[in-house]
């Protein structure tokens, strides 16, 4: 058996790598040589396995049964018609299986064409008030008699209405951080600085709360004398003081 | 009139924004033939189009008029706004898609079945998108729900209705034919 390399592929499913080893290997899906197939799955799967790589049930399941059906042909044949039958069936059965899943499979390329053409189309969302007038012209002749469905339906609109009105909501993880600790940092920091530098590079990559904890620790400072401060346009330009030196 | 019930069409879509407004709703509201509203929205559909003028379009998608920008905007917005975050869908969102659009109303078992691959999660994500919807249960044992897909989904996939699917490849049938002339 020649080396097999494993690619690291993402695919879909058991029938989609199966699919793509009778591609690789140019079998005729409806000539199947399920020996090869086979071969070529178990193969795959081993060296995924060897390669530490999670291997999905779904994928063990189609092992197994590859796995069985080989057992099957290498225990010495008795020549019945029911072994003849066990190997046509179980060819039947996946290659069934394999036609209708490309069917999907294919199409569903298209569909990915249809979608990216959408997304370079944008409309806008309604007005909150127009929202709001809709809502109401539609209570207006609401249908008492509607299904739990419509109910569910309508809701998960609102909610989702609601969700874009409302800002996220976030948790923050809080870095208790007092000023005179940030006084510290920021007394060092500013070394590394030119003399004249924006206030922003004292809150760059932090989190809101380290950034409020940095103004409150720069006023105290321009209050003892360590800064000058300049605000030009939006940004506050701070200059090293006179409690510096130079 | 022709040329007032355009404008009146133009204002009411702007209004609307990404609702959209449906056939009927518009013959209620504006108190006319349904054949009269629907040629005019049609002739506007074709004129925004041909018109290069214009930078936004009229669209009919699961039987939804809109108003949406022209395709060629998009780079022009993805300027603007840095980055335009809309996603598009995974190998396998599209996959369930599919096999739901073509064979609803379908259980999960059978998308499992067709797939290969479990569904619970890829089920509730399309769920949650809006994307399908449950249509109700069959009889069988513990009442699976029946999938189906939704208004949302036409939207993503620029449908007007479920016929403009592209035909479903049938490989089965292409050998047929083979054995039949072969």
């Amino acid at each position: 058996m020649e080396s097999f390399t494993v690619s690291i592929q993402q695919f879909e499913g058991p029938l989609d790598l199966m699919l793509h080893l009778i591609k690789e290997k140019k079998l005729d899906l409806f000539d199947l040589n399920l020996d090869i197939l086979a071969d070529q799955y178990i193969a795959y799967i081993n060296s995924m396995e060897n390669m530490h790589l999670e291997i999905a049930s779904e994928y063990l399941s189609e092992f197994a049964s590859l796995i069985e059906y080989k057992s099957k042909k290498l225990l010495p044949r008795d020549t019945s018609e029911l072994e003849d039958n066990y190997e046509e069936d179980t060819k039947d059965q996946l290659v069934k299986r394999l036609l209708e899943y490309q069917r999907y499979k294919e199409v569903s390329e298209q569909f990915n064409v249809m979608a990216n053409e959408r997304l370079l189309h944008y409309d806008k969302p309604q007005s909150e008030i127009t929202y709001q007038w809709m809502k109401e012209s539609k209570e207006s002749f609401v249908d008492t008699q509607g299904n739990p469905v419509d109910l569910i339906k309508a809701m998960n609109h609102i909610i989702r209405r609601y969700k874009i009105m409302q800002p996220l909501q976030m948790k923050v993880a809080r870095k208790e951080l007092s000023v005179e600790e940030r006084t510290i940092q920021i007394k060092a920091k500013v070394l590394e600085l030119p003399s004249v530098f924006s206030m922003f590079e004292l809150c760059k990559e932090e989190d809101l709360h380290v950034v409020i904890v940095t103004f409150l620790s720069v006023l105290d400072l321009l209050r003892q004398g360590f800064f000058d401060c300049e605000v030009v346009d939006d940004e506050i330009y701070l200059k090293r003081g006179v409690r510096y030196g130079k | 009139m022709e040329s007032n019930l355009q404008a009146i069409l133009e204002g009411i879509l702007f209004i609307v924004g990404d609702e959209g407004v449906r056939l009927e709703r518009l013959v209620e509201t504006l108190e006319m033939d349904e054949e009269v509203i629907q040629s005019t929205l049609d002739a506007m559909i074709s004129s925004y189009v041909q018109d290069d003028t214009r930078g936004v379009e009229i669209v009919c998608y699961g039987g939804c008029y809109k108003m949406v920008s022209k395709a060629d905007v998009h780079e022009y917005a993805q300027r603007l706004f840095e980055s335009t975050a809309n996603k598009g869908f995974s190998p396998a969102a599209l996959e369930t898609l599919a096999i739901i659009a073509y064979k609803q109303p379908i259980t999960r078992a059978e998308i499992e079945e067709i797939r290969g691959v479990g569904c619970d999660m890829m089920i509730r994500k399309l769920l949650a998108r809006n994307l399908i919807k449950e249509v109700g249960r069959t009889d069988a044992p513990g009442r699976p729900f029946l999938y189906g897909v939704t208004e949302a989904f036409m939207d993503a996939f620029q449908l007007q209705s479920l016929e403009e699917l592209p035909e479903l490849p049938d490989f089965a049938k292409e050998e047929e034919s083979e054995n039949l002339f072969g």
